[in-house]
């Protein structure tokens, strides 16, 4: 009875230190690190690169037209637009770009996903060539009867390039992560000059 | 004792290069299964295991005029209008082909547009054996994208292990503007093929 008491606390002895020594070493390692390290603020006026884009915002509006860009509102509502320079860095046309970039949740519902227009000529959502620089316009309805920011929130997503994905074998973008948040002021109309950097 | 411990030691060294050869100097499964090229030159009629294609001439412009539901509309490009005329022949059965893509020779690949999807004479084209098509290809490039290029055309977007035309459309002259030559201003897409 004692015998087996006393083993069975060796035992237990033996497994917490193990536990204890591999959390240990994983925060070391830095497993707990990444999860407390605030991301990045981004200079909204400068170029900002992802992996497969390179963004630079223009100006940022609130509009209460029922067409913008050819995106059609709900009756009475508002609508918070971002233009932005956005060029392909990768090799081959892409429509990668609808996870890219994510208002906050105090702004917009984030249920709410947003028009993506090319502003030339309010084609939605058409895939971008590489090395050709376009302008384009995140069009985000805004909750009915809420007040239009003086500013916004964007959080930026950036994928990794994998030369062999794990299912097929195949080259692809994977794992979004966020690189960082930057705020943007709105403006009173689409009339409004560009950001400069 | 020592001896064949140190004989294992050396086999499992040899075992480890041998497979690590393998595995940089093999074929990867993505390419095992890739499209099977077709290659032809402009003008040549390529054929593939479902459809051929004959790529008559390339035009570019600085703008093209498109019908839209009765409307005349201009679209612009920050680089360059790149159209192909090409024609479709289905082979043995009915077949789609649905995509084509524009190599520049760098490696860039540039897709079909997707700005005039609603107009006519557009991939994808519905083919039956024996009624060959007309059809424009149409393409946004970079002007330095555009000499010794590539065209490829294929019956689905993932042409694994089917056939894949790559139609070289060889060396166009730039002109002073930087664009290539014989560039025109305004092309009309309402004209027929």
């Amino acid at each position: 009875m004692l015998e087996s008491a006393r083993s069975r606390l060796k035992a237990w002895i033996v497994a917490g230190v193990g536990t204890a020594a591999a959390i240990a070493v994983a925060g070391v390692l830095g497993a707990f690190a990444a999860r407390h390290e605030p991301l990045p603020a981004l200079a909204p006026a400068g170029r900002i690169e992802t992996g497969q884009w390179l963004l630079r915002p223009l100006k940022a509006y609130a509009t209460a037209e029922k067409y913008t860009y050819g995106a059609l509102l709900r009756p009475g509502g508002k609508a918070l637009v971002l233009e932005l320079e956005m060029t392909n860095r990768t090799a081959k046309s892409t429509k990668d770009y609808f996870d890219l970039l994510q208002a906050s949740q105090k702004t917009v519902d984030p249920a709410t996903k947003p028009f993506i227009v090319l502003t030339r000529d309010s084609t939605m959502s058409p895939e971008l060539h590489p090395g050709m620089p376009e302008r384009m316009a995140y069009i985000w309805q805004l909750p009915d009867g809420a007040a239009v920011p003086a500013s916004f929130n964007l959080t930026v997503i950036s994928k990794t390039y994998k030369p062999r994905d794990n299912l097929y074998g195949l080259p692809g973008w994977f794992n979004p992560t966020p690189i960082g948040t930057m705020t943007i002021p709105v403006g009173a109309g689409p009339d409004g000059a560009d950001m400069q950097p | 004792m020592m001896m064949r411990k140190s004989a294992n030691t050396i086999l499992l060294l040899v075992a480890v290069a041998f497979c690590y050869g393998l595995q940089v100097s093999k074929p990867r499964y993505g390419d095992l299964i890739g499209p099977i090229p077709a290659r032809g030159k402009l003008g040549d009629t390529v054929v593939g295991r479902g459809f051929e294609v004959h790529a008559e001439k390339i035009e570019f412009a600085r703008k093209l005029t498109v019908d839209q539901y009765g409307q005349s509309k201009v679209l612009t490009t920050g680089g360059v209008w790149a159209v192909v005329t090409v024609e479709f022949a289905a082979r043995a059965q009915s077949t789609v082909v649905s995509v084509a893509s524009w190599r520049g020779p760098t490696g860039l690949t540039y897709d079909q547009t997707e700005r005039l999807s609603f107009m006519n004479g557009l991939l994808p084209v519905a083919l039956d054996p024996g009624l060959p098509r007309k059809a424009r290809l149409i393409f946004e490039l970079r002007p330095d994208e555009v000499s010794n290029a590539t065209l490829l055309v294929s019956e689905k977007l993932v042409a694994a292990l089917d056939s894949q035309a790559e139609i070289s459309l060889g060396p166009v002259t730039v002109a002073a503007d930087g664009l290539p030559a014989g560039t025109v201003d305004m092309l009309d897409m309402a004209q027929p093929l």
